[in-house]
């Protein structure tokens, strides 16, 4: 599943980018990278994806979001 | 003093380069472009050790990849030897994840150390870092260090100077082992010879390559020969790219931490405050009341030095007086009044709000509430090319655009922030909105609230086409890109190091607007003085000209005025009066904009005069002409570009004169 699809507060393991190659370089170099664990903060309409990740609170547009595919964790 | 090494500073957003920079170098900075680059230059200096340091702020953002040119500038700038050593800092409470700038970096052939900065807010999460273990794994140098901290800089200056003198490398054999997991990558670094890009090493060039570099890319066909050229992009066919060298730079950052760093309680969820800014129905006004309130109190920091500006202007009426009665020459003691008195009023009155956005605005960025605020309105002003944060210059402009264009520094590139600037100015600023309902009722009656509804309307409108106009070369299509950026904790302000840097900025500003204000007042005095008190050079060009003017809807009185709104728009209605009373240009003007001007038959004078169109006309002409010397000189000050400047004055002195020409012909349709 994509993981814009995640639910708020849901947690999920990246398990792969895709995109443009500019798309890839900025993803990886903020830590979002296959097999890094994430959580879902906020997810609202209209409005950038809250994740959080290795310690850091991240902003994602949406759209940027569809590259990346996840496996939700059952918590 | 001798001339010790140049430093440059690198590091991913909020690693607290800027808090580093302004603490090192204090007042002795310098902020420039790159020689034909839409990027900032920060460049300072200071003394340590009987020694003179530069220090180079380097542009960029989250890695050393070929994203964007602030990217290409900063590796190049290293790679070129112009630094002597790097210092790389990270957060040391999100440690894994800000290493990873010092895993891009590892390959250049600069020598450097590392800086583990916010070292107290990791202390505060409950984290410790064991830094001599990885300072023995990494081969650098590595200290803990608080930025925000005076006390711990002795750190600093002492790991400078070790690193200079042991000319310290990255030990990057580990990384080299990572990387040759993946499929190609020995292939290609065996193919790419040593020291054929200066200052970088095969490995990293060959990462780059397999990361689909353009630039690096483009520099190694252009170094070797078309046999070794092919065989390497025969090797890098199919690979995963950046997702792969990235997996292999986070395994490297994980086994260098190993055990060093214990875990924190770093929790996960938002903060009451958060929960406010990033709600779906309240966020947005939340972000304004922010500004507004944000407004509000800059004005209270403002209040002295804006005094300064009245009892400047206080004590104009007694120089001259003083000077006429020992006889000096009419000319000199109008420059002395009109010009120098008046200038330094206007000047003061511009620190002071300079000052106080600064200090509010500064403070907000520093708390962390712009980026909630790039957040929320990333959507809507991407639209625009911009960040989210332009949003608050905009507000801001609705009272001043001079504190509008102060504001837009917290925009971090510099084409999204001239091109906010330049949108800014099309934000009726506080003084047109006290002079359109006045002009407007006085002609419309009623109608006035439509007159009103047609400026928001128009100056969407011209935000937009402006946004157009500009945009394509101020804001790359690069970098119009969606939102991918860290949402940093809240900090507790340091007022210290705040007020510091606030007061070298208001400090570096009346030296730079000083120059400015003068010369604009000047010369506009110039134009309007005669020595017979009537006439003047603008005045006959005025009249000269009038059957142009009157396309656009304006007789010369309302031509010049409107000429005098480029000033401040305060003065505009004075000259009005004036002019139509029968008063001089000359003293129409100047009284005007020292406020003095008479406006008491103001209603009775426009009625009989002005028709509805041209009344209409010239709304729209003094609204949308540039708001007012001191805005310009705002806007100089920010962009330090005399071309944009002058080319944002020219586009709203035509488009203003269009949108007089439509109103003019829209009125005349109706009335
Ligand atoms: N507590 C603490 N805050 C810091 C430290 N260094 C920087 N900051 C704060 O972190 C924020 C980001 O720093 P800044 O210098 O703007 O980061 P830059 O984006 O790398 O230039 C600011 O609010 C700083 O005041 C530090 O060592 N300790």
């Amino acid at each position: 599943m994509s993981l814009s699809e995640v639910k708020e507060n849901g947690e999920a393991l990246v398990s792969e980018v895709r995109g443009d190659t500019r798309f890839m370089s900025r993803i990886t170099s903020i830590g979002l990278t296959p097999g890094c664990r994430v959580r879902v903060v906020k997810n609202d309409k209209n409005r950038p994806l809250l994740v959080f990740s290795r310690d850091t609170m991240i902003a994602l547009n949406r759209k940027e979001c569809m590259g990346i595919t996840v496996e939700e964790v059952t918590a | 003093m001798s001339a010790g090494a140049t430093i440059a500073l690198l590091g991913q957003p909020n690693s607290g380069k800027s808090t580093l920079f302004n603490a090192l170098t204090g007042l002795r900075q310098h902020v420039g472009n790159w020689p034909g680059k839409t990027v900032e230059k920060k460049e300072g200096s200071f003394s340590y050790g009987g020694k003179e340091y530069r220090v180079a702020d380097l542009p960029g953002s989250y890695s050393l990849s070929a994203n964007s040119d602030e990217e290409v500038i900063t590796r190049d700038f290293i790679a070129s030897g112009e630094a002597d050593v790097v210092c790389i800092l990270a957060d040391s409470s999100q440690l894994q994840r800000s290493l990873f700038m010092l895993a891009d970096y590892a390959g250049i052939n600069v020598p450097c150390f590392l800086l583990l900065n916010m070292a107290d807010v990791a202390e505060d999460q409950g984290k410790t870092i064991d830094a001599k273990t990885i300072e023995k794994k990494l081969g650098i140098p590595v200290v803990p260090f608080s930025a925000t901290d005076i006390r711990s800089y002795d750190s600093f200056y002492k790991t400078l100077e070790k690193a200079l003198s042991k000319d310290s490398r990255i030990n990057v054999e580990e990384l080299a082992a990572q990387y040759g997991s993946i499929k190609g990558y020995q292939d290609i670094c065996d193919l790419i010879p040593e020291n054929v890009l200066e200052g970088y090493s095969p490995m990293w060039l060959a990462v780059k390559v397999l990361e689909k570099d353009e630039v690096v890319i483009a520099k190694l066909k252009n170094a070797l020969d078309a046999e070794t050229f092919g065989r390497i992009e025969e090797a890098a066919r199919g690979t995963n790219g950046a997702v792969a060298t990235g997996g292999c730079k986070f395994r490297w950052i994980d086994e260098l931490l190993g055990e060093t760093v214990s875990a924190g309680n770093n929790t996960v969820r938002l903060s009451r405050l958060d929960r406010i800014y990033t709600n779906k129905f309240w966020g947005k006004a939340a972000v304004i009341l922010t500004v507004l309130l944000g407004l509000i109190a800059s004005f209270i920091p403002a209040l002295p030095l804006m005094g300064v500006g009245e009892a400047v202007l206080a004590v104009k009426a007694p120089v001259m007086n003083a000077l006429y009665s020992i006889g000096c020459p009419e000319f000199l003691i109008l420059i002395v009044g009109d010009v120098i008195i008046q200038s330094f009023s206007y000047i003061f009155k511009m620190l002071g709000f300079v000052f106080g956005v600064t200090l509010v605005f500064g403070l907000l960025e520093e708390v962390g509430v712009m980026a909630r605020i790039s957040y929320v309105f990333d959507n809507t002003m991407g639209k625009l090319g911009l960040q989210g944060k332009s949003v608050m210059p905009f507000l801001v402009s609705f009272g001043c655009t001079m504190g509008g264009a102060a504001g837009a520094r917290v925009i971090d590139n510099w084409g999204q922030k001239v091109l906010t600037i330049a949108l800014a100015w099309a934000v009726p600023c506080g003084a047109a909105w006290a002079t359109i309902p006045m002009l407007a009722s006085i002609f419309f009656g009623p109608g006035a609230v439509g007159v009103i509804v047609a400026i928001l309307f128009t100056m969407l409108v011209h935000m937009w086409i402006t946004a157009k106009v500009f945009g394509g070369q101020l804001v790359k299509k690069e970098d119009r890109y969606g939102m991918i950026m860290e949402l940093p904790p809240y900090h507790k302000p340091k007022w210290g190091a705040l007020f510091r840097y606030v007061l070298g900025r208001t400090k570096e500003t009346f030296i730079r607007v000083t120059k400015v204000i003068l010369l604009v007042c000047g010369i506009f005095w110039l134009l309007s003085y005669s020595p017979s008190g009537n006439g003047g050079i603008l005045y006959s060009i005025g009249v000269a000209i009038e059957p142009v003017t009157r396309i656009f809807g304006l007789p010369w009185q309302l031509f010049l005025s409107y000429v005098a709104s480029a000033v401040g728009k305060e003065g505009a209605v004075g000259v009005i009066s004036a002019l139509y009373s029968g008063g001089s240009y000359g003293n129409a003007f100047t009284q005007a904009m020292s406020g003095g001007a008479d406006t008491s038959n103001l209603s009775s004078l426009l009625l009989a005069n002005v028709t509805k169109p041209e009344a209409l006309a010239f709304i729209f002409a003094m609204t949308f002409n540039m708001p007012c010397v001191v805005a310009l000189a705002a806007t100089f000050q920010e962009t330090h570009s005399a071309k944009w400047t002058a080319r944002i004055v020219l586009y709203y002195t035509v488009v203003s004169l269009i949108l007089a020409f439509i109103a003019y012909h829209i009125g005349m349709l109706i009335w």
